[in-house]
């Protein structure tokens, strides 16, 4: 497979965000906009002139506000500059990012601004992914958001007991990470004590699916600021971190061919085995030192491990039980907590290359991975069953890689 | 090796309509991309073909959270990457420019999509467009926001009724020859002058008819663009520009945004006087007063001159929306990829009855927000 | 009795007989328990029947209750005032529902008002506070040249007599009346108070008589310039949060085209149409106009079932509100996806399983439609899928 090469380098130097709540009601959407920018134009030691365009995204049916970015440019600190708005569903934060990526590597502007939002209480949440459904057929049937289809599979592979143990154990090592911390939304203090509790009283949303397993909503917004090699050069407040190559993989709307007979390959698997193919990437699960992956659901989280991770059997389980997926294993999965913790939606597909970003930087404070974090790999989800994935590098020593 | 210039190869317009009834959005797009594989000859082939799509389409005028989900099977992103501007598209193409530019894929295909008849008010989506608080409440829209604009530019340019008119008996005199148009009917200016008003002044006929349609282009490398067609036509220049949010805030005659937009895209292309050096310019003029207004903001008519260059055949002269313009009938969130469309026809000698000669430059350009608060300035060249 | 955000659980029931609507109570017949663990706990019972409440405490067990509300006092405190999130007590464990905790979530808010801490009373400002403090709150630059002696005499609880000097660019206050004054004031303490803090207007004050003046009128007057204004120690002005809720409808129209209206057409002749892919043969349900992966269009369409395989299901005990309406489906409910007979393996379509058939379901389970008595040509005619036994 052809390598990509890109025109330019491209660095993160500025990572913000705003807090998060289910009830932001002391700001409007434009001042929490203001927030996340100020913070990130903060980290990067930069002004509103040094940027030279704006990203933004969000999913606009959640707030009832049409062509939205017009509105908040007065918290983004477009006017006068040249915008993109860009919008994927759920991988809309990463999109951003991909985005900004492709804008200062092109050569057309050098130091861009993304900013990914949500402000779900404004809206009516469920209105919303309701009407990700076509309204001819899928949106009249009054099929939820949520199914457990994924949790049956898994059972029915690897046996119940092991199976929930499994998701259990994701789940209470995500709460762990999140109550280190500090911007994590939802921190309940589990305890792996409390895995057979939990198990069996969790209320059920959908099967096998509890209410303990799923992410819920919040309202935020994350912001970071890419620029190219040479003014990274010129000196950053921080180290930079290296967008090194990224994928979006998307498909059809229909949803149930997924769940026929057989299913096919998942895009979360396409887009792992086509992005480390062309970047020489033999073994993820050696390569990478974090991966940062949005994980909407503890039993969907640990499925997808399989697929990102290029793993087969139940390799997967195996390691999450013998602890290699926690803070101090082998390949720590969501440091900051995950999905599961946070969920602003605009911004949330943007907080996982955000974290893996402050992971390089050795930044994350009270979640901070011990050893050296060199090479992170970030995911989004979002659509139907879309995926977007990165790689971040903290130096440029990929580069020497041949060509095929 | 890095990619110098992006080229468009192809483009495929559906024709305007005021009420595709009798087709869904799967159906519109299809047949654009049927019409830009039988002029291209591209496929979707992982290696040689297009694994990288830019959409552009709107949550609201959908009413589809996520608009670009019901037509991902269409676009050909199925196991592909797709992005969708969640903006006006002409903006798609300078995105596409910039994901070429990247190295991050050589092929980008375009595809927008927009029907202003579903929803019962465009006018109501508007609204919504402005902050929940006081514009909204007070019942702003776009229409009765370029009102106001319409007032205040009539007066520092010295607009009549009549210069108006002229602008929309011409624009029905070009739509005539442009096959893909919504309002081709040749209208006399009294008609236009006697049209019902919508909002003071803007009458019926000054404003831009509910439309239906969906464009397509292919975006190459210069390393890959000779693959799919033998007369690409280069994008050398994009740039874009927002203005303040508040009506209040502004002064909606100045043309800040556009004036910056406009001047960032010359740059890039190398452009000194575009009146000069551009053959052919596409505006997106939803509303009569808005062809004279934004060609001040590009340079082609001096500030407040307006009437004067409507009275010495500005338009004929610098050969302004040859294809109808946006008054013939585009819908609002793809409006300036028409611009586009008519623009690369025009540079490759394939606009039919509305050719002319000589054309080696040519401008496309879009606005977005109430009363052009953001513009989108795109240069083409043979 | 243990404060927990500045009330305690036993107000919640002590409160609740007055908090009751008997009239959305009239068809409801159930008892709920509650246990509160911790300091300030205890255990109670409310019994519900045909319009009547009894609340009452429990020592012992709590028995006979249909559902009952086990968490630690602080947790009740909170979720009650709506201070901590019911579904984030519910997911971290700290609060457990014996029984159905829809029922209660639904339940409860239709039959009670909800529960308010009771308002403390703020510490009441005294005249003496407010005059002994006056010289802090002097502004010199306005009192530039000017001698003055202003009398205060306030009569009633928190009052007394006070002289303001001002003098030199400076001011000092003393007990008593000096002589001379510049001017008197009489009044209650009350009316000063009320004054100062912005309750009473001044000019009010004066007219109606409540505030005697003697001597110099203007002087008395043009006092109020000299001073800042007097702020509560402590208190912090009251933000209101503005809230505005609007339900945006746009009504549309939308287009089948033809490939999605032959599906429909289908319907009302209750067969399924899907369409077939000239290259991969693989039969999409419902039909669309191209193949994503084969990216040709689809032109032929093929009846497919009526029956099916059950590929795989979800049990939904968790319904989202209708956003319009807040309607909630009754749960649970059973959602199946089913490879229709002569389809190809992986496209399923999904609906819903008829309810009494829930506990048969199992995966390979055959199925067939359940189709409305008039079918019409809409995804009304469809109304799920029954076992085929």
């Amino acid at each position: 497979m052809k390598m990509h090469v890109k025109n330019r380098n491209v660095a993160v130097i500025g990572i913000g965000q705003t807090s998060l709540s289910s009830h932001k009601e002391d700001q409007n959407q434009v001042e929490m906009v203001q927030e996340a920018v100020i913070n990130t134009l903060d980290d990067a030691g930069l002004k509103i002139d040094d940027i030279d365009c704006i990203v933004h995204g969000n999913m606009e049916l959640f707030e009832m506000q049409f062509a939205p970015d017009l509105w908040h440019s007065l918290g983004t600190g477009a006017c006068g500059k040249d915008e993109y708005r860009i919008t994927t569903g759920g991988t809309t934060g990463a999109t951003l990012v991909c985005a900004a990526d492709n804008l200062v590597a092109s050569g057309l502007y050098d130091t861009v601004l993304a900013i990914g939002m949500e402000k779900l209480q404004e809206g009516n949440t469920t209105g919303g992914i309701t009407n990700m459904a076509d309204p001819l057929w899928f949106r009249n049937l009054q099929t939820g958001a949520l199914t457990g289809t994924t949790a049956q599979e898994m059972i029915d592979e690897f046996g119940e007991e092991r199976a929930k143990r499994a998701a259990m154990r994701y789940r209470i090592m995500m709460d762990k990470h999140a109550m280190l911390n500090p911007r994590a939304h939802r921190r309940f203090g589990l305890e792996y004590s409390q895995m057979e509790d939990l198990m069996a009283n969790s209320p059920p949303l959908v099967g096998e699916l509890r209410l303990i397993h799923m992410c819920s909503q919040s309202d935020g917004a994350a912001a970071m600021i890419f620029t190219s090699e040479e003014k990274v050069k010129r000196g950053t407040k921080h180290p930079p971190v290296w967008v090194r190559d990224h994928i979006q993989v998307h498909r059809e709307e229909t949803i149930p061919n997924l769940f026929g007979f057989n299913k096919p390959e998942m895009t979360h698997r396409c887009a792992a085995r086509t992005l480390f193919a062309r970047n020489g990437i033999q073994n993820p699960v050696e390569y990478f030192d974090v991966f940062e992956m949005y994980d909407p659901s503890a039993w969907w989280a640990v499925d997808w491990l399989r697929e990102f991770l290029l793993l087969s059997g139940d390799e997967h389980l195996r390691m999450l039980e013998a602890g290699e997926f926690d803070l101090d294993g082998r390949l720590p999965i969501n440091p900051s907590g995950g999905v599961i913790a946070s969920n602003p939606i605009g911004a949330t597909a943007m907080l996982r290359p955000a974290e893996a970003a402050l992971q390089i930087r050795g930044d994350a404070g009270g979640h901070q991975i011990q050893k050296e974090v060199r090479h992170a790999l970030a995911s989004g989800f979002g659509g139907t069953f879309w995926t977007a994935l990165m790689i971040l590098e903290k130096d440029l020593e990929w580069q020497e890689v041949n060509h095929d | 090796m890095t990619t110098q210039r992006v080229a468009i190869c192809a483009v495929a317009q559906h024709r305007n309509d005021p009420d595709l009834w009798h087709k869904r959005f799967q159906g519109m797009l299809l047949d654009v991309l049927e019409d830009l594989q039988t002029q291209t000859g591209f496929t979707f082939d992982e290696e040689t073909g297009v694994n990288t799509i830019v959409s552009c389409s709107d949550d609201f005028f959908d009413a589809r959270t996520i608009s670009n989900n019901g037509v991902a099977d269409v676009l050909g992103a199925q196991y592909r990457g797709e992005e969708k501007m969640a903006q006006e598209g002409l903006n798609a193409l300078g995105y596409a420019q910039a994901v070429i530019l990247s190295g991050h894929a050589g092929l980008v295909l375009v595809m927008g999509h927009c029907k202003e008849s579903q929803a019962e008010s465009r006018n109501a989506i508007t609204n919504l467009g402005f902050d929940p608080f006081y514009g909204r409440a007070v019942g702003l829209d776009y229409l009765n926001a370029a009102a106001l604009q319409a007032r205040a530019y009539m007066k520092k340019a010295n607009l009549t009724e009549g210069h108006l008119a002229g602008i929309v008996v011409r624009a029905r005199q070009c739509a005539a020859r442009n096959p893909y148009a919504n309002a081709r009917e040749i209208i006399a200016a009294g008609k236009v002058m006697s049209s019902p008003l919508l909002c003071d002044p803007i009458r019926e006929l000054h404003a831009y008819p509910v439309s239906d349609g969906a464009v397509g282009m292919l975006l190459a490398s210069e390393e890959r663009a000779r693959e799919f067609t033998d007369r690409p036509v280069w994008l050398t220049g994009f740039a874009n520009c927002m203005d303040s949010y508040f009506l209040g805030d502004r002064d909606l005659t100045a043309n800040f945004a556009l004036k910056q937009a406009a001047g960032r895209a010359y740059r890039k292309a190398g452009i000194a006087d575009p009146r000069k050096e551009i053959d052919l310019v596409e505006v997106m003029d939803a509303y009569a007063h808005q062809q004279p207004l934004w060609l001040e903001g590009l340079g082609f008519c001096g500030d407040g001159e307006g009437a004067r260059f409507l009275d010495e055949g500005g338009p004929g002269k610098y050969r302004v929306n040859l294809s109808g313009g946006m008054l013939a009938g585009n819908p609002l969130v793809i409006a300036g990829l028409y611009r586009a469309a008519e623009a690369v026809l025009q540079l490759r000698g394939e606009a039919g009855e509305r050719q002319v000669p000589d054309v080696r430059r040519a401008l496309a350009h879009s606005t977005a927000g109430p009363a052009g608060q953001f513009h989108s300035v795109a240069i083409l060249e043979k | 009795m243990t404060e927990y955000f500045g009330t305690t659980v036993a107000d919640i029931f002590a409160t609740m007989p007055k908090r009751f609507k008997p009239e959305e109570a009239k068809d409801v017949d159930t008892v709920i328990g509650y246990e509160a663990t911790g300091e300030g706990g205890g255990k109670w019972k409310a019994t519900i029947k045909h319009g009547t409440l009894k609340v009452e405490t429990v020592e012992g067990e709590l028995t006979g209750c249909k559902t009952t509300v086990h968490t630690d006092a602080e947790t009740m405190v909170g979720v009650t005032l709506g201070k901590i999130g019911a579904i984030d007590a519910l997911s971290s464990q700290k609060l457990r529902v014996a029984g159905d905790p829809k029922f209660l979530m639904l339940l409860l808010p239709k039959i009670f008002i909800p529960y308010a801490a009771p308002q403390k009373k703020p510490a009441t400002v005294t005249a003496r506070a407010i005059i002994t403090t006056i010289a802090e709150r002097f502004r010199q630059e306005k009192a530039a040249g000017v001698t003055m002696a202003i009398g205060y005499d306030l009569a009633g609880e928190g009052g007394g007599q006070w002289t303001i000097e001002i003098r030199d660019g400076k001011c000092a206050v003393r007990e008593g009346l000096a002589d001379p004054l510049t001017v008197k004031m009489t009044m209650e303490a009350d009316v000063y108070t009320g004054m100062m803090l912005g309750t009473l207007e001044a000019v009010t004050a004066f007219t109606s008589g409540k505030v005697r003046i003697d001597g110099d009128m203007m002087a008395a007057g043009a006092t109020a310039k000299f001073f800042r204004k007097y702020e509560v120690p402590g208190a912090k002005e009251a933000e209101e949060l503005l809230c505005l809720r609007v339900t945006n409808a746009i009504e549309q129209r939308f287009a089948t085209g033809p490939v999605m209206g032959r599906w429909f057409a289908g319907l009302r002749e209750k067969k399924f149409l899907a369409n077939r892919c000239p290259e991969c043969g693989r039969t999409q349900i419902p039909p669309r106009e191209i193949c994503a992966f084969c990216h040709v269009r689809v032109h032929e369409f093929v009846e497919v079932g009526p029956k099916g395989v059950v590929t795989h299901f979800d049990i939904v005990y968790f319904a989202s509100p209708d956003p319009l309406t807040g309607a909630v489906r009754d749960t649970p409910y059973a959602t199946v996806y089913v490879v229709l007979d002569g389809a190809t393996e992986r496209e399923a379509v999904t609906m819903d399983l008829k309810k009494e058939d829930i506990p048969r379901l199992k995966e390979g389970a055959r199925v067939r439609p359940v189709w409305a008595e008039v079918t019409t040509g809409s995804y009304r005619d469809l109304i799920g899928f029954e076992l085929d036994m």
